[in-house]
Parts: structure tokens; C-alpha cells; sequence
């Protein structure tokens, strides 16, 4: 019984880590129609703005927003430097569906070189500001500590006002306007460049917020390549699609999926088949709804 | 008449066909790749980069330091030794392409420490170590394919297998846990399935087996469901043996679900500092935990060993924290050089392969088991010392004495060693 | 037609005329640029078969290194279990990659782009795991595929990698014509109309869905025998030699020579190998420091692939081409 309740537990503290990465594609997906695959290499560069905070004051709490807004600054630089020049040089053919994923994919190569030089490649670590140690509940410790608490509940926080930021503001009105038609919101007196930096700069942030709590929460460790990175990019975008890449709550009901099945997998089937279980996952989700579970109706063509 | 002279004729021509062979098969008996009189030259390929580099990567700089601590002293043979690094990211294509520009290009005179067993295997493969004689010092992996001297006829490794590991694990449950239920936690590979082998051989019956894919303990949650599964079973002593990253993701689990079992971490797995360097309150609750070993503690600088390599790195590896890693790296380094003076001043490559099946077990090197190598056998350290973490991950042998057990890669027993360590040669240099 | 013909003929001739020069080069150049013209061989055929999907049927795959890793373990199985001749060998892997790509062809073509991208990303990441769990498949080691010695006849001094070198240069040569004059046949025409046009292309009659089913079938085959060609080149097949990375390299050798023509097919597949060399020539002459020495090759490649895509989108072939029609 308690290994079913720890088992749910697990999977949705996993999926509420994947849901972070998830959300931040999310939000590039919608603003640029770009899948960045920078985006690992963003959130490790923010981490490790975050890690030398705390060299310098010793504080995880003043560390998180300084890695929220490094995260949002390189964003909006990549964004302004590279994405701007891109969309430009190769919007249509048989080329603008690969360059994106293309130039991000150099642009993470490119990310991981710079901290390779800056800082070696080498592990560091940043130490939990919260307990690690689970509730106690009867005689049983639950698989949930108030550092995973708190991890769950920045995530509520982050997708509650990013929700209400798209739904409820003028801001969030021209983000989903250019998103979906950036000629007419053009000819709408919408900034639709300026649009897409701040969308770029919120994704930037989320997966600021996303290195440093997956970095504090486990045994995670801060390197230029480092595996838990990499696989929080893959399972991230996994997450992203299952959900439907349109969607921040697609995004986080894909991350809680997966996380959940991965769980209940691993511990019941077999502990070794995790990569081969997303995969499998993600072709089901897929094959029954080809845009996700909360896909937009089918879209118009041409 | 002209019979006579045609036979002749033949006769000689086949004197002069069989001479120019015999020359086109032995050109240069003098100058064997990558020595000169002055020189050698070594290659490593290595992951410098990737998610297998840290750590691994420090093992280049570790080897260069006391290599150039002998350059500085003289060298090996009058000879001075150069490394040439090259990075692989543990891939084993990138590993091949590397090794070729090693030999091709850079024209090294044999390979030393290639990490990873798929790695290692195709270099042997495909770039033909055996047909052109090429020796691959020291290989750093515990798969046991490569005590196969017909498979692998140049390569040696220097780490004890997996097997041999298992089997001494096995030992020390039998002496100390027996009847007790037992559980364990491996990567579902070659690593793995070299252990599960070995501990079948020691008759070790599991309550509880977890593999993990080779990679998965990093994602989220992953190594979470260990631990219950663990907490389920309930075991009283639990074997870990994975890699660095997975030993810290489960005792930081157990941690946080407050489960504390006795804990037997196998020695790929108990690198300290690699934890640390994860979580820095990990080694704290590594305390208490039994380890392997084959080589002294790096905390022990009162063996003499430890004390010259503290020494080398800190004037030749400048600002390089001195562990387990750099300990393996100069251990390679020291016992290449061991191996190279053995060979003599006509260094070749056959001269230095057949040094090292007939002399190693003169050689002088830090480990604390018998060197194994044999004109059959190329595996090297041959057992463990089994002992206790501290509360700083320093991994103490018991009663403050190493007890080294050593076995075989086969069934044979695992007994307690009588092998008395040669003492290091005046300031561990070849002389 | 008559035309046509002719333009065919001397096509091949173009072809005989390369492989003739490549035979030349490979008693001209030393043993380690022979092993490297290898791995540029199959770089070639790997990429293609990304020019194939992406370019002419508009199709985005980041997970072409498992269908590498099928068509080599496809070939290693063959040989070492069935006793396969070499060419049998490299013909099962094509064609298992071929089955295994029309499988997936027919999920990815109810997908639309990043979707597409998504499922072929978990395939990288999860395929080759898969080894690890049947034994025949050899676990992380992997398996051994050995071509075996070049004849005696070819001389003592006949090296293994240029035996490699001539097997590899002689398939993608015989790929790449075929491939090109498949292109220009009727398929290639109606994966060109389904990707610019895919809603008149529809109207026309053209059953939309089988064409891109199709054209990740061939895609998957190409990629097959690349797979059997790297296997060749490193001796062995393992899953840590097909990883997402190597999936990204063949993405980014195809945009390197312009995914909308093979004409550029080369110049991607030179540059993936020549650069991890260049890099490490010039840090060692330069002496630079570890940090450097070991971040300057990626930054190297990370860099002129934000370069060539931000300024030549297309390839520099086509870029060429435009300038002269300019």
C-alpha cells in the first residue's frame, strides 16, 4: 500500500521537473514556432549563474531569481541575435521546418562550450535550502519532502500565473495574436518582434527556475554535460508533445503522464526500461491524438 | 648444361626473392613507432567531454604529471615520455576515428588507459591492435573478455573484473551475513552481467534484484522507485554496484526515505569524490558503509606510494584535487614506466608486451594484489581489500590493516593473499 | 526524351568517371585519410537519406541514428550468425531498416513537424537501450561485425581500411545514383509536389500519406546501409556508438550541404569529419590550456553551424546556383 503511494508520489514529483522544461518549449513553441533545443543549455547556463551566487552569498533564495532573470536575459539575447536573423534568412521551404531546430541545436553545442571553458568540466553541486527528507506518516516515510513540496508548489505558482498572464492581460492577448497570425496582429498595431522576445525571455526564465530546482532537488549535479540535463531536455520535450505543444496545462498534464507511467513501470514491469517506456508512451499518446493530448482542433492547411 | 645452369638460375633467383621477403617483412628492427633515441611517445583516448568525462578526465593530466615527473629525473631507458590526449565522449566510433589518428598520425608507440568496454573493443577491432602488434596499456575497465590473451593478444587491463569483485563480495557475505537476505542494485549491461555472474559463483542468493538502464539514474524519479522497491523487500544488506552517479542517486534516495540498510558499494561505484562532488552531505551518510579497493586509500599518505603521487601532483598537477582518479591515472603511469625499463634500451613493441607477461610480477607498482599477468593471462590486479567509509568518504580499512582477498575471473576459490607488495623504488623513479 | 537520355548517360559517366578518382585517391593518400574517406562515405549515404526525407518529402527526423543502429545490428546478425557474404549482409540491413522505417513511416505521417521531431527524438533516446535487453543483441559491448580481410589477390600490403575505403566509396556511389535517378522519376516528382503543394498535390490524386510513407521507407533503407557502413568502419555495432548525438550530426551534416539538393552531399560529410581534426591540430599548436583544448572542437562545429544557418540556409550549392541565376 505504501509503496503505491509512494510510487504515485514519485511520479508526479518527477513530472512536475519535466513539466518545468516542458513548459518552457511550450512557451517558445507558441511565441516563435521554433522547438529550441537551446533550451537545456539556457537553464544550465542560468544554473550556473545561480551556482556562483551562492559562492559569492551563500543564499539558494537570492540564487533563484538571479538564475530566473540570467535565464531571461540570455533568452532574450539569443532571441535578438540569432532567431530574429533566422526567421528572416529562412521562413519558407522545405528548409524553415529543420533550420530552427538546427540553429538551436548549435546554439546548445555552442552554450556548453562557453561554460566548458568558464568553468571546466567538472561536476559541481548545489546544496538543498530545504530538507530532502521525506514526511513521516505512521511509521512509513513518504516519498515527499518539503524541498519536493516546494518544487511542486513553484510549479502551481509558475503555470497559475503564466496562465493568467496569457489569458487575462493585453501582453497575453498579443503573445497567443502573434503566435497564431503575425501578419494580422502586425496590421492590429501589435509589436509582434517585441512579442516574441518576451516570449522568448519567459521560456528563458522557466528553465532558469527548472535547472535550479532539479539541480537542488536530487542528486543532480552541475556540468557542461551534464546526463541529468540532457535527459531533463529529452523527457521535457517528450513531455511537451505528449501534452500538445500548444498547451501550458498540455504541457504539465504530458510531464504528470509520464512521470506517473515511468513510476509505475519502473517499479512494477521492469527498472531498466525507461527510455524504451517514453518511447512507447509517446507513439500510443500519438498515434490516438497526433497533436497531443490537448491538441488544437485540426489545424488549417496551406 | 643449360639445365643445370637454368636450376641454378632458379635456385638463385629464390635465395634473392626469399631475402628481399625476409627484408620487407623486418624493414626497421631499428626504429620501432614512436621511439627514438631520446623519446617516447604514448596516446590516450578518453572522454574529456561528454557525460562519462568528469572525473575520467582528470585521468590524463594525473598520468602526464608523473610522466613528467620522470622526464624531469632522467626518464625511463634515458628516454623522455610524451602523452598525447585525445577526447572520445565514450563513443565508441569518435574512439576508433581517435585511436587511428593516434597511430596513423601522431604515430604513437603503443595505447594506454582507453576507457569503456565497447570502446576498447572496437579500437581492438577495427584498428587491428593485434596483426600490427600495437599493446593497449592498461585499459580501464573490469569486463572480463579482455582477459581473453587470444581475443585480445596486445591489450592488458589493470583493474580487477567485475567478476573478481563479485566473487570477493560473495566471500565477505558468506563470513559475515550468512543466512541473511540480501539485495542488489546494478546497471542492466556488460558491467552487470560480469558481477551477476561472479556472484552466482559465490552462491549468493538475491530477495531482491534492481537493474537500471546505463544512464537512467539521471532521470527524474528513477532512482526514487529503487528504494521502495528496496523498503518493500526489505533486505539487510544491499549491494550496489553501478557507476559513481548511480551510487549517489541511491544512497541520496535511502537518505530521504530515511531507509538505512548495510550498504556494500562495489568499487566503481564508491568513488568519493565523484559523490561528493554531487552531493556534498552524501559521503556523511556513506559512513559506515563497506567498500573495495585494490589500491591504498588516497587519504592514506602513509604509504609511501600515496605520499610520492600527493607529492607529484602538487608540483606537476598543479590546483588538482588528489583522488581516487589521479591515484588511477599515475598508477597507469607508473606502472607503464616499470614496464617500459623492463624492456630495456631496444625498446619494441613485442620487447615491451613480453616484459610485461614475464616481469610484472617484479614490477613495482601502489597495488595491494598480486599483478596477474601471464603468458596467458592479461589481466592485472587480481582482488580487493574490503573496508569501511568514513564520515568524510574516505574508505579506512578495517583494524587499520588491508586484508586482500584475490581470486580468478574463473571458478576458482577466493582466499585470503600472502602477496607482500614490492617496495617502491627511491623516489618511486625507474631506477 | 531524347534529351533526358543523354543527360542520364552522361550522369553515369560523371559517376564512373568519380569512382575511377576515388580509386586513384586511395592509392594516393596515406592509411589514416583512407580510414577517414571511409567514415566520409558513409557520412554521405547517412545524410542523403536525411536530404531524402527532410528536403524532397519535408519530413523532419532526429532519430536517424537508430535506424542506423537497426541496419547495423541487422548486418552484424546476418553475418555473424547466418554466415552472410558482405554485400548479402549490407543488403539484410537496408532492408530491415526498410521495414522498420515503414512501420514508423506510417505513425510519422499523421504528424506534423515538431511532433514528428518528438517521436523520432524518443527513438534515438530509447532504441538503442533495447540491446541491452535480449542477449543476442550482445548488451553494451555489443557485437562483432568483421568483413573480414581483403582478398589476397589485391597484395601483402593491401591495407584493411582500404578495403574499407574501396566497399564504402562503391556503395555510396551505387546509393547515390540510384537515389538520384529515383529522385528524378516519378516519386521524386510527387514527394517534390507533396511538400511544396500538398493540398493541390492531394487534389491531383496523388494519395498524400503513402507518398511520405514511402519516401521514410527509402529514407530508413539509406539509412540502413550507412548503418552497416559505420559498423564496417568500427568493427563492432554497440549502442553507445548510435548516440542522440550522432543523430544531431547527421541533422546537422544535412543542413551544412543543403537539405533541398544531394548536390552538396560532400561538403556535410567532409566537414563533420575534417573539423574534430582541425580543431585538435590547431590546439595543439597553439598549446592551449585543458578548458580550451577540450571545448574548442564543439564550439568550433557549434559555431559554423549557426554560421551556415543563419547566413546560408539553403547550402552552399544552391546558394551558389541562385547567385548565378541571379
Amino acid at each position: 500500500m505504501i509503496q503505491i503511494l509512494n510510487t504515485v508520489l514519485i511520479g508526479i514529483t518527477a513530472g512536475s521537473i519535466y513539466s518545468l522544461m516542458a513548459i518552457a518549449m511550450v512557451l517558445v513553441w507558441r511565441s516563435t514556432r521554433v522547438v529550441n533545443f537551446a533550451q537545456a543549455g539556457m537553464a544550465l547556463l542560468s544554473t550556473y549563474f545561480g551556482y556562483e551566487v551562492i559562492q559569492i552569498s551563500g543564499s539558494y533564495w537570492i540564487a533563484l531569481p538571479v538564475a530566473m532573470i540570467g535565464g531571461a536575459v540570455v533568452a532574450s539575447i539569443i532571441e535578438l541575435v540569432i532567431m530574429r536573423l533566422l526567421l528572416k534568412h529562412s521562413s519558407q521551404g522545405a528548409i524553415a521546418s529543420i533550420t530552427p531546430i538546427i540553429a538551436t541545436l548549435g546554439l546548445l553545442g555552442l552554450i556548453k562550450s562557453v561554460i566548458g571553458y568558464f568553468w571546466g568540466n567538472q561536476d559541481r553541486t548545489i546544496v538543498s535550502p530545504l530538507s530532502n527528507v521525506g514526511f513521516t506518516f505512521g511509521t512509513n516515510t513518504l516519498a515527499i519532502s518539503p524541498m519536493k513540496l516546494f518544487i511542486i508548489i513553484a510549479i502551481l505558482v509558475l503555470v497559475l500565473s503564466l496562465t493568467f498572464i496569457f489569458q487575462r492581460t493585453n501582453l497575453g492577448l498579443a503573445l497567443r495574436a502573434s503566435a497564431y497570425s503575425p501578419e494580422i496582429s502586425r496590421l492590429a498595431g501589435i509589436k509582434v518582434d517585441l512579442v516574441r522576445t518576451i516570449g522568448w525571455a519567459l521560456a528563458g526564465a522557466a528553465g532558469g527556475v527548472a535547472g535550479m530546482l532539479q539541480t537542488a532537488n536530487g542528486t543532480g549535479t552541475l556540468s557542461p554535460d551534464s546526463l541529468e540535463f540532457s535527459l531533463l531536455l529529452a523527457f521535457g520535450f517528450i513531455a511537451a508533445v505528449i501534452g500538445g505543444l500548444d498547451s501550458l496545462i498540455g504541457a504539465v498534464l504530458g510531464a504528470l503522464v509520464l512521470g506517473l507511467v515511468l513510476a509505475f513501470v519502473l517499479t512494477y514491469v521492469g527498472g531498466s526500461l525507461v527510455f524504451i517506456t517514453a518511447f512507447v508512451l509517446l507513439l500510443i499518446i500519438l498515434l490516438i491524438r497526433p497533436g497531443g493530448i490537448i491538441s488544437q482542433k485540426a489545424g488549417r492547411r496551406a | 648444361m643449360i639445365g643445370k645452369n637454368r636450376r641454378k638460375l632458379i635456385a638463385a633467383s629464390a635465395v634473392i626473392a626469399a631475402g628481399s621477403m625476409l627484408l620487407a617483412a623486418a624493414p626497421a628492427q631499428a626504429a620501432e613507432q614512436g621511439v627514438t633515441g631520446s623519446t617516447i611517445k604514448l596516446g590516450i583516448t578518453i572522454p574529456m567531454t561528454g557525460i562519462a568525462s568528469p572525473g575520467y578526465n582528470k585521468i590524463p593530466g594525473a598520468m602526464k604529471a608523473y610522466f613528467n615527473y620522470v622526464n624531469a629525473n632522467g626518464g625511463v631507458n634515458g628516454r623522455k615520455i610524451t602523452l598525447v590526449v585525445k577526447d572520445d565522449q565514450y563513443i565508441p566510433t569518435l574512439a576508433v576515428a581517435k585511436a587511428n589518428e593516434l597511430i596513423l598520425k601522431d604515430k604513437v608507440f603503443a595505447l594506454i588507459g582507453t576507457l569503456g568496454t565497447a570502446s576498447t573493443k572496437a579500437i581492438s577491432r577495427s584498428a587491428q591492435l593485434s596483426a600490427r602488434g600495437i599493446p593497449a596499456l592498461f585499459v580501464n575497465t573490469g569486463f572480463s573478455g579482455f582477459a581473453d590473451k587470444k581475443a585480445y593478444p596486445t591489450s592488458f587491463s589493470l583493474l580487477p573484473s567485475y567478476q573478481m569483485e563479485a566473487k570477493v563480495i560473495g566471500k565477505y557475505l558468506d563470513d559475515n551475513y550468512a543466512g541473511k537476505k540480501i539485495g542488489l542494485i546494478y546497471q542492466d549491461d556488460d558491467f552487470g552481467v560480469d558481477a551477476l555472474n561472479g556472484f552466482k559463483q559465490a552462491g549468493i542468493n538475491f530477495a531482491v534484484k534492481i537493474p537500471y538502464a546505463s544512464g537512467s539514474q539521471g532521470v527524474a524519479g528513477v532512482a526514487g522507485t529503487w528504494i521502495t522497491k528496496l523498503q518493500a523487500a526489505a533486505p539487510d544488506v544491499v549491494i550496489l554496484f553501478g557507476v559513481s552517479s548511480a551510487t549517489a542517486a541511491a544512497l541520496g534516495n535511502a537518505y530521504a526515505y530515511k531507509y538505512s540498510p548495510k550498504w556494500i558499494l562495489g568499487s566503481v561505484g564508491g568513488d568519493a569524490t565523484t559523490i561528493a562532488a554531487a552531493k556534498k552531505e552524501l559521503p556523511y551518510f556513506m559512513a559506515g558503509a563497506k567498500g573495495l579497493s585494490f589500491a591504498p586509500a588516497p587519504t592514506d599518505s602513509s604509504d609511501e606510494y600515496i605520499k610520492m603521487f600527493m607529492d607529484v601532483n602538487a608540483t606537476y598537477n598543479k590546483g588538482v584535487t588528489f583522488d581516487n582518479n589521479v591515484v588511477a591515472g599515475m598508477t597507469s603511469a607508473f606502472l607503464a614506466v616499470q614496464a617500459i625499463k623492463s624492456a630495456g634500451v631496444n625498446l619494441t613493441r613485442k620487447g615491451l608486451i613480453a616484459a610485461i607477461e614475464k616481469n610484472s610480477a617484479s614490477f613495482a607498482n601502489p597495488g595491494l594484489t598480486p599483478l596477474g599477468y601471464s603468458a596467458t593471462s592479461h589481466v592485472g590486479a587480481t582482488g580487493y581489500w574490503i573496508g569501511t567509509y568514513d564520515a568524510t568518504g574516505a574508505l579506512k580499512p578495517d583494524g587499520g590493516k588491508y586484508t586482500v582477498y584475490t581470486t580468478d575471473s574463473g571458478t576458482g576459490a577466493v582466499v585470503l593473499s600472502t602477496y607482500k607488495r614490492p617496495a617502491m623504488p627511491a623516489k618511486g623513479l625507474p631506477n | 526524351m531524347h534529351k533526358l537520355k543523354s543527360n542520364n548517360l552522361l550522369r553515369l559517366i560523371g559517376f564512373v568517371v568519380f569512382g575511377f578518382f576515388l580509386f586513384y585517391l586511395s592509392n594516393a593518400i596515406d592509411e589514416l585519410r583512407v580510414y577517414q574517406g571511409a567514415t566520409v562515405a558513409m557520412y554521405v549515404v547517412a545524410i542523403s537519406s536525411i536530404i531524402l526525407l527532410t528536403g524532397y518529402s519535408g519530413q523532419v527526423s532526429l532519430g536517424h541514428g537508430a535506424l542506423l543502429a537497426v541496419g547495423g545490428y541487422g548486418a552484424a546478425l546476418l553475418r555473424n550468425n547466418l554466415h552472410a557474404p558482405v554485400w548479402l549482409s549490407f543488403a539484410g540491413a537496408v532492408l530491415v531498416a526498410a521495414l522498420f522505417g515503414s512501420l514508423l513511416g506510417v505513425t510519422a505521417a499523421r504528424l506534423s513537424g515538431p511532433y514528428l521531431a518528438g517521436t523520432t527524438l524518443a527513438l534515438a533516446v530509447g532504441l538503442p537501450s533495447i540491446a541491452n535487453q535480449f542477449k543476442f543483441l550482445g548488451g553494451e559491448q555489443g557485437l562483432i561485425f568483421d568483413i573480414g580481410l581483403p582478398p589476397a589477390s589485391l597484395g601483402e600490403t593491401f591495407s584493411q581500411y582500404k578495403w574499407f575505403f574501396w566497399i564504402a566509396a562503391l556503395t555510396a556511389l551505387i546509393a547515390m545514383w540510384w537515389l538520384q535517378n529515383l529522385l528524378r522519376s516519378r516519386y521524386g516528382r510527387t514527394w517534390r509536389a507533396v511538400r511544396t503543394q500538398s493540398v493541390a498535390a492531394e487534389l491531383a490524386g496523388i494519395n498524400t500519406a503513402r507518398s511520405k510513407v514511402l519516401a521514410f521507407t527509402v529514407s530508413a533503407g539509406l539509412a540502413g546501409l550507412a548503418g552497416a557502413l559505420l559498423s564496417m568502419t568500427i568493427s563492432t555495432v554497440s549502442p553507445s556508438a548510435f548516440p542522440l548525438s550522432l543523430s544531431f550530426a547527421l541533422a546537422t551534416g544535412a543542413v551544412l550541404s543543403g537539405v533541398t539538393t544531394l548536390g552538396g552531399v560532400m561538403i556535410g560529410a567532409v566537414t563533420l569529419v575534417a573539423i574534430p581534426e582541425i580543431a585538435d591540430a590547431f590546439t595543439q599548436r597553439i598549446g592551449a590550456s585543458e578548458n580550451v583544448t577540450a571545448n574548442l572542437p564543439g564550439l568550433m562545429v557549434s559555431g559554423l553551424l549557426i554560421v551556415v544557418v543563419l547566413f546560408v540556409p539553403n547550402g552552399p550549392v544552391e546558394q551558389f546556383r541562385n547567385r548565378r541565376k541571379k
